[in-house]
């Protein structure tokens, strides 16, 4: 799983959705919504026999404290995960991926 | 009857709501939010959920995430998309709240 995993892919669908853009209340559905479906999208294109599941949290930087924790009963040998942790001035967003395989 | 049909189970979405519901107030109920506690809970709370759920001895790999957020009028949304079988697999996804915390915690149930 480690070997096509690649922190890159993920943030490029970050940095396409939301670049520069301030937190917005408003948007914030659309972004998170698009930032998941880009990064399946390429982890599908890939072509692997694995099932995906891709998390994304999005933030607004107010001073607020944010923890989050994963844990995975499966097989340690085959499966895997990766998180992103990316920001801008507004806004910290997380993006979790995790690979089984089939 | 063939055997992979007696083990093949269909993720249940209530009684895991139930159970993961439980072992949140089993880790933060009646607590006020504690940056150098929080670590431990969200530890915790991911634990103690996903060793509930293997006991149930079924056909199943599991994620669970946990994200614990002070409440401070900060805006925060999670989403999640998932490429797997949908008749086989599933995911539930539990918020709670009390005066000073929020906690959003999902499972992801992946059939083997």
């Amino acid at each position: 799983m480690d070997d096509f995993m690649s922190e890159d892919k993920v943030g490029c669908s970050v940095e396409t959705v939301i670049g520069e853009n301030s937190y917005k209340h408003g948007r914030v559905n659309q972004w998170t919504t698009s930032v998941v479906e880009q990064c399946l999208i390429q982890l599908s294109k890939l072509d692997k026999p694995f099932k995906f599941i891709v998390n994304c949290i999005i933030m607004q930087k107010n001073g607020a404290g944010l923890q989050t924790a994963s844990t995975c009963f499966w097989d340690n040998n085959t499966d895997g995960s990766c998180t992103v942790r990316w920001e801008n001035d507004t806004m910290y967003v997380i993006i979790s991926v995790f690979g089984l395989a089939i | 009857v063939s055997f992979k049909t007696i083990l093949q189970g269909n993720f249940n979405t209530d009684e895991t709501s139930i159970l993961v519901k439980e072992c949140i107030e089993g880790v933060i109920g009646g607590t006020d939010y504690n940056h150098n506690k929080v670590n431990q809970w969200t530890a915790n709370i991911v634990e103690h959920s996903l060793t509930h759920l293997v006991k149930q001895g079924r056909p199943f790999k599991y994620i669970v995430n946990c994200t614990i957020m002070q409440k401070s009028g900060a805006g925060l949304h999670t989403a999640n998309s998932c490429y797997w079988d949908t008749t086989t697999d599933g995911s539930c996804t539990v918020r709670w709240e009390n005066r000073t915390i929020y906690c959003v915690v999902s499972v992801f149930a992946v059939a083997m």
